[in-house]
């Protein structure tokens, strides 16, 4: 695999860029280098970061999941439903972790047995999850859940928050499973050359249908921590959550020609997002260029990208 | 046996949208007299016409393998800089219209430039794009709607030459014009000949990059065009105009019969696809099929649609 020192100056350079984004932030405004900011800024992007590590390894095979923001909604008002039915919250957490689960794997299934291009299905699925979450709460919210369940979006772990923490977890677990399994190397490989990967025996379909079930899992429980921390299950929720996640993923540099980029690509990635809107708000900039600034941001890491790769 | 089956599939690829389209009239005439009455249609060709002008752009990008999805934010975007021009500046009509529509084509430019020469996946570019439009819709319009741009503005949506309405009307042209470029001119050569093998029209010398840049260009004017139509309809610029259109842009294209590859199908097929999205949409209303049912009913079609041009294409190339 390409591991040269190009590939090192790449991720080296996009640290440096989030340091000075760090030290440039720090003296434009007082509030942002305090330990509660950056737990803000942290809890924040926990839910991004969730989803982003799916969105990674779907990219990875040279795919891409647009229906991320919709599974969340989907599985949120469905498990606020099933907690409002009373049945155990480890069994609501469950079905919406399974529901969240099998619509990825519709997905990968569209994909790998229908041939349908990954954008095409997961626009498809989008469109179709969040219409089935208006029509399944008729368009309003879902308030009031139990106070267990609201503990995985707004409990502490010691000075840490809970999704914090749950974040942390899925990255470690994301990093062992991409870099440190026989699956991970799979995965790289067939992102790199689907054709030559099939001949060499691995599964590649059977892969291909994992990561959109594994991003699909993810997206879920995202939702859970979201609605745990709002006390309601909105059916517009999660809605351009996929444009987050695919900004964090292209920012940390993982190439949407699949089998080239990193978890830790993505995490540095979710905090460049991450700092960029907390920076924004502080600064008092109105909200209406969010989207200006992220768009500008994505097309600018996507050429910094090519370039770098063109000089290598 | 074999050619028999191959000449079915190719009758059905061709006529397809076609047979669709008059079976779901007939059935919709049946299950309800409300809509074959001409009003009802003269309002299905109304609703169904900005739908069908976006998609007429969007199938040049399909065409050639591409995509383009910030249609929508486009349509947004220039509604409100046009409505703006009138309303703030005082701009007369026609100059703020034009000024709208040129920086819509820009905006495809810019897509174009991002795909072609910075090397980005064209559903990436546009999505970043699609972004920033967007956003400079927000921000120009803070998040309100702008109103009060007089009569001879809301005539482009809401007039009418005899019983035909004007955004019918203007659908009715670009659909020729784009036959013509499509049919008629070199450029619409290669746009069919960049689709089919990007690689071998490169060796016989077409200079895809302008090419391909213009394919998004045309994409963002029947945008811009289509946003113009679509505010002077409403009577005001909403700065969530157009959100989700680019889906019914794709859709209407595909279930026209144009491949997702590129190379294969045309803009007539993809108005006879945008017509039965809206004789669909007009029919669920009918039969009083609840807004948010209608979003799971638009995408169950939007993945049989391209399940469908999957199959035909794959039989196609066995044949």
């Amino acid at each position: 695999m390409k591991k040269n020192t190009a590939d090192y100056s790449e991720r080296f350079g996009l640290v440096i860029a989030f340091l000075i984004m760090i030290f440039a932030l720090s003296l434009l405004s007082d509030r942002f280098l305090t330990f509660q900011n950056i737990l803000n800024v942290l809890r924040q992007s926990s839910i991004n970061g969730i989803i982003a590590v799916g969105m990674t390894m779907v990219i990875l095979t040279a795919g891409i999941d647009l229906s991320v923001g919709s599974i969340l909604g989907l599985t949120a008002v469905i498990t606020a439903d099933l907690l409002h039915s009373g049945i155990p919250v480890v069994f609501a957490i469950f079905l919406g972790l399974l529901l969240g689960s099998s619509i990825g794997l519709v997905n990968g299934l569209l994909i790998t047995k229908i041939k349908i291009p990954p954008f095409i299905a997961t626009l498809g699925m989008m469109t179709l999850t969040r219409g089935l979450a208006f029509t399944f709460t008729q368009g309003k919210p879902i308030t009031g859940l139990n106070e267990g369940f609201r503990f995985i979006g707004t409990g502490m772990a010691g000075p840490f928050p809970f999704p914090v923490i749950i974040a942390a977890i899925v990255f470690v677990a994301g990093y062992i499973f991409l870099k440190k399994s026989r699956h991970g190397e799979n995965i790289y490989a067939l992102g790199n050359n689907e054709t030559a990967a099939e001949f060499s025996g691995i599964p590649v379909k059977r892969y291909v249908t994992l990561v959109y079930a594994v991003s699909g899992f993810l997206s879920a429980l995202a939702g859970m921590i979201l609605v745990g921390r709002l006390d309601s299950a909105q059916p517009i929720i999660g809605q351009g959550y996929e444009f987050d996640a695919i900004a964090a993923v292209v920012v940390g540099g993982t190439s949407f020609t699949g089998g080239d980029g990193s978890i830790w690509g993505t995490l540095i990635g979710v905090l460049i997002i991450a700092v960029i809107n907390n920076g924004l708000n502080l600064l008092d900039v109105s909200s209406f260029y969010e989207q200006v600034v992220k768009g500008v941001v994505i097309a600018v890491a996507l050429l910094l990208h090519r370039y770098a790769k063109k000089k290598n | 046996m074999h050619l028999k089956e191959a000449d079915l599939k190719d009758f059905l690829r061709k006529y397809s949208v076609a047979m669709i389209l008059l079976i779901m009239i007939i059935a919709l005439s049946l299950f309800s007299w409300r809509f074959l009455r001409p009003s009802n249609l003269i309002n299905i060709s109304l609703q169904t016409s900005i739908v069908a002008i976006v998609a007429i752009g969007m199938t040049f990008t399909i065409l050639t393998g591409g995509i383009d999805l910030s249609v929508g934010s486009v349509v947004a975007l220039s509604g409100a800089l046009a409505s703006g021009f009138i309303v703030r500046n005082g701009f007369p009509l026609y100059s703020a219209i034009t000024l709208a529509l040129l920086i819509g084509v820009g905006i495809g430019m810019l897509n174009g430039l991002l795909i072609v020469k910075g090397n980005i996946p064209p559903f990436v570019a546009t999505l970043a794009v699609m972004a920033i439009a967007r956003g400079l819709t927000l921000v120009y319009t803070q998040g309100r709607p702008i109103s009060g741009m007089g009569d001879d503005f809301v005539y482009w949506g809401s007039g009418k030459i005899g019983l035909l309405p004007v955004p019918v009307l203007i659908l009715i042209i670009v659909l020729i014009l784009s036959y013509i470029v499509l049919r008629h001119t070199q450029f619409g050569l290669y746009v069919y000949a960049i689709g089919g093998n990007e690689e071998t029209a490169r060796l016989a010398g077409i200079n895809n990059d302008r090419s391909k840049i213009s394919v998004y260009m045309i994409s963002s004017f029947t945008a811009s065009l289509a946003g113009i139509l679509l505010t002077a309809r409403l009577w005001s610029a909403q700065p969530n105009a157009g959100v989700g259109l680019e889906l019914e842009a794709i859709a209407a294209t595909v279930l026209g019969g144009t491949s997702l590859m590129g190379g294969y199908g045309g803009t007539g097929g993809t108005v006879a696809g945008a017509f039965i999205m809206g004789v669909l949409a007009n029919g669920l209303n009918l039969l009083e099929i609840s807004a948010y049912s209608q979003r799971v009913i638009k995408g169950v079609i939007f993945i049989l649609a391209v399940m469908f041009d999957i199959y035909t294409k794959k039989e196609k190339k066995k044949g």
